[in-house]
């Protein structure tokens, strides 16, 4: 069939069985259509098509039924039928007509219904396979405030802990000690690439995602681990800005959506992002589908970072932010413009701004992690402020740091983040 | 049945009740709309969308200052709800023509039923001059008209869009003097003044002319509100301050009856900044002070003017597990939807009340003011705004 995805030989059976088909038209055809890329998805998104359509397959025919008759229902009253809504089809302008539908409220309330009888199902699966995570999150030197006034939308879920940090030490050792232990001439290896190289159960299982370069200067091995960093990215965005400019000034783009069409068909690859073509197609995904991310540097570090919990689900992952620079007069209203080239104004920070910024992205963060269960009550969060004298500790009851009394060095925040990752 | 009895006792017993429980202002009286009063109507809507929590929550009140300050003077409704497409061009096009909008997100099509501006202009026979629509969002080309064949553009409202010709000059500076740039404001000027000079289609506009005269007059206008744009005193850049000029010129040389204001800016949301955003809504809000600060000194409005503000829409919900927070307002949860809506000036009578109304009110409510009639709409005139009109 000229529309038959290339997928799994598991999937492909369910596909085959007519299981995608049996299911109510507006639920199916946005699966098929994710699955159709197959060789673009990441484990663990193969994983969660394989396990969603497995359940639905083994399960009771007639609890199936019940559970989907009221999407039924909706669609019918919405008027969805062969023409408005061709089998395996979904786009653009299926999304027009589900937005446009006076009934798309009560579409979007069964469809949470839905998934809240699959989800568990699927989650307790996924709780019985659960390790050790860890994630850090990491604020600027620049930001101009005290731990006192950092994150504070997240304090009650978790433990300030004291650093024992001395007058002799050197900020630019901050980040080195907390993820190697030792300082930044040592060039010892990191947690990230001591994971990477051991324990990690695929490539796309250890991130690092940031502003600058500060984990990328400090983590010297490639393989085996995701990097991505906005400023690195400089000159993909660039070009990437240039096409989307010209793109709205030549053709006729109606709006987001369309322009959104318009550039998936852009096969944009770059050596800047390497020759992994599913990372290649993630990071112009973010670029292009994150609202900002061309634009702000710290966008781009929480989009990313959403989207690879909700798509590569890692087990490690170290996002550093930075400080943004304050829009331009009027050469910010061009969205697709260079704001460097277009404006002889030096770029200059906004720490303050950058502050009130990170508070609602670091409570963004830790909420999208632990929407899922790979990270519910098995990861520990370490939000970090660099040169800062405390940290905020999120984490289950048996991580030794949440039991943890007085001053306490990065180096020992270290080994223990360590030893919960079993890296000893 | 006993579910109809149930029903119907329950409606007595809230009858039987509400004299003791309910304000007397509160009390629903019979309606009926209100003879021409000469009355003015003010629509602002805080376009872009925004949330309950940056603005009239306990929290939000420090970014909305000029709109907590307006409060006491104002009967203040506390849940406005947007029930139809949560996108810009709907949303608006929803409060102007009373009826839920699903027509084009982005404005390639008009809205498909009358607005308030046509129901008006038509049955008043009032010139173009009378009804405006200044727009930050530069899709709104279409939203001065419907698209009902009886009624349209002949009697719809001009339609400006202060930041797509601003756009247009900035992109042209940027392009023409690339080693200055727009960081000379002088070039900036000049170059909103010629697309000014070139005609209105070009950046979007629609504005009916009525001979070569006014035409000139009306260029004359504008150009006052850019230069004050371009030389104000804090080097105003942002696309609702130019809107803010453009409808003080327009309230001060043409004194319209009905003018539709959509400030914008607040959806940089979009990009990601918190801190933008906040900047926005207080910008929008000190707009907001300034245009009710022109109502009260300006004789043509001041003592006769209803204004009504309003955001379009909210966004998403820090909560909301399928969304990202204030960056979108797509999820249609309780954020997005319920907002709030500010009535002030002529005829209003100061309070609060948590009895829901909708966007698609307001287009019956502004009509009844203006004491003309709207056709079958689905929204209902806001008894409490109405209730001592002349």
């Amino acid at each position: 069939m000229p529309d038959q995805p290339k997928v799994s030989p598991f999937l492909q059976v369910l596909i085959d069985k007519g299981v995608f088909d049996q299911l109510p038209v507006s639920f199916s055809t946005f699966f098929f259509e994710q699955v159709k890329e197959w060789e673009l998805l990441f484990p663990a998104e193969r994983s969660y098509f394989e396990r969603l359509f497995g359940l639905i397959d083994r399960s009771d025919p007639k609890a199936v039924q019940e559970l989907f008759a009221p999407l039924r229902g909706v669609e019918r009253k919405m008027g969805v039928n062969e023409k408005v809504w061709p089998k395996r089809q979904f786009s653009l302008d299926q999304v027009d007509f589900l937005n446009r539908s006076a009934h798309y409220p009560e579409w979007r309330k069964v469809i949470a219904n839905i998934f809240s009888q699959i989800d568990p199902l699927l989650d307790a699966e996924t709780a019985r396979a659960s390790h050790a995570r860890l994630v850090i999150i990491v604020s600027p030197a620049e930001l101009p405030v005290g731990p006192d006034r950092m994150w504070t939308r997240l304090k009650d879920k978790g433990k300030m802990v004291s650093l024992d940090l001395t007058e002799e030490d050197d900020v630019r050792d901050y980040l080195p000690q907390l993820l190697t232990g030792g300082k930044r001439n040592d060039g010892s290896k990191t947690l990230v690439e001591l994971y990477a190289e051991s324990k990690a159960k695929s490539l796309y299982d250890t991130w690092l995602i940031e502003a600058s370069d500060a984990l990328s200067t400090l983590v010297t091995r490639s393989a085996g681990l995701v990097k991505l960093s906005y400023d690195n990215l400089e000159v993909y965005r660039t070009r990437l800005m240039a096409e989307v400019r010209k793109i709205l000034e030549t053709e006729d783009i109606r709006g987001p959506r369309q322009l959104g069409a318009k550039l998936k068909q852009l096969k944009m690859l770059s050596k800047d992002i390497g020759s992994d073509p599913l990372l290649a197609e993630f990071v112009r995904s973010v670029l292009l589908s994150g609202n900002g991310t061309l634009l702000i540097n710290n966008t781009f570090v929480e989009w990313a970072t959403v989207q690879a919990v909700r798509r590569a689900r890692p087990s490690l992952a170290v996002i550093h932010f930075g400080i943004r620079n304050k829009v331009k007069p009027f050469s910010s209203l061009l969205i697709y413009t260079d704001q460097k080239s277009s404006n002889p104004i030096p770029d200059q920070m906004d720490s303050l701004g950058s502050y009130v910024d990170l508070e609602v992205f670091n409570y963004y963060l830790w909420q999208e992690f632990e929407k899922h269960a790979e990270y519910r009550l098995n990861t520990v969060y370490l939000f970090v402020g660099v040169g800062m004298d405390e940290i905020l500790v999120i984490g289950p009851p048996d991580h030794s740091l949440a039991a943890s009394g007085g001053r306490i060095k990065l180096t020992g925040i270290y080994d223990q983040t360590k030893k919960w990752m079993n890296l000893v | 049945m006993f579910t109809h009895s149930k029903r119907r006792f329950v409606q007595l017993a809230g009858l039987t009740i509400a004299n003791r429980i309910l304000p007397d202002w509160l009390r629903a009286r019979p309606f009926s709309p209100p003879r021409d009063s000469g009355r003015k109507v003010i629509i602002v809507t805080f376009g872009g969308g925004v949330r309950y929590s940056e603005t009239f929550s306990h929290e939000g009140l420090k970014n909305i200052p000029q709109l907590a300050k307006m409060r006491p003077e104002a009967l203040f409704f506390t849940s406005c709800a947007n029930a139809g497409v949560l996108s810009h061009f709907n949303s608006t096009a929803s409060i102007i023509t009373g009826n839920w909008q699903r027509v084009d997100d982005f404005g390639f099509q008009p809205p498909a039923s009358p607005t308030l501006f046509e129901y008006y202009r038509k049955q008043t026979g009032v010139g173009p001059l009378d009804a405006w629509v200044i727009a930050t969002n530069k899709s709104f080309s279409t939203m001065g008209a419907g698209s009902e064949r009886e009624w349209g553009s002949p009697f719809g409202a001009n339609v400006v869009l202060p930041k797509q010709l601003l756009l247009e000059a900035v992109d042209d500076v940027v392009k023409k003097t690339p080693q200055h740039g727009v960081a000379n404001r002088d070039n900036v000027l000049r170059q909103l003044e010629a697309i000014l000079n070139e005609g209105y289609e070009g950046v979007g506009w629609t504005i009916f002319k009525a001979g070569r005269q006014l035409d000139h007059h009306l260029r004359n206008t504008l150009t006052r509100g850019l230069i004050e744009f371009i030389n104000g005193p804090e080097a105003p850049t942002s696309g609702d301050e130019l809107t803010f000029f453009i409808t003080r010129e327009v309230m001060r040389e043409f004194g319209p009856r009905l003018i539709l204001v959509n400030f914008w800016d607040m959806d940089v949301a979009h990009w990601g900044s918190y801190s933008l955003y906040l900047q926005a809504i207080t910008r929008t809000d000190r707009l907001t002070g300034m245009l009710w600060e022109e109502i009260r000194s300006n004789p043509n409005y001041k003592d006769k003017t209803t204004l009504l503000v309003l955001p379009e829409l909210g966004r998403d919900g820090d909560l909301n597990t399928s969304s990202n927070g204030f960056l979108n307002h797509r999820s249609g949860d309780p954020s997005c939807r319920n907002v709030w809506l500010l009535a002030l000036g002529a005829g209003i009578t100061r309070g609060e009340t948590d009895r829901p109304i909708q966007h698609i009110d307001v287009a019956a409510t502004a009509a009844a003011l203006l004491g003309v009639k709207t056709g079958a709409i689905s929204g209902k005139p806001i008894r409490e705004i109405l209730k001592q009109a002349p």
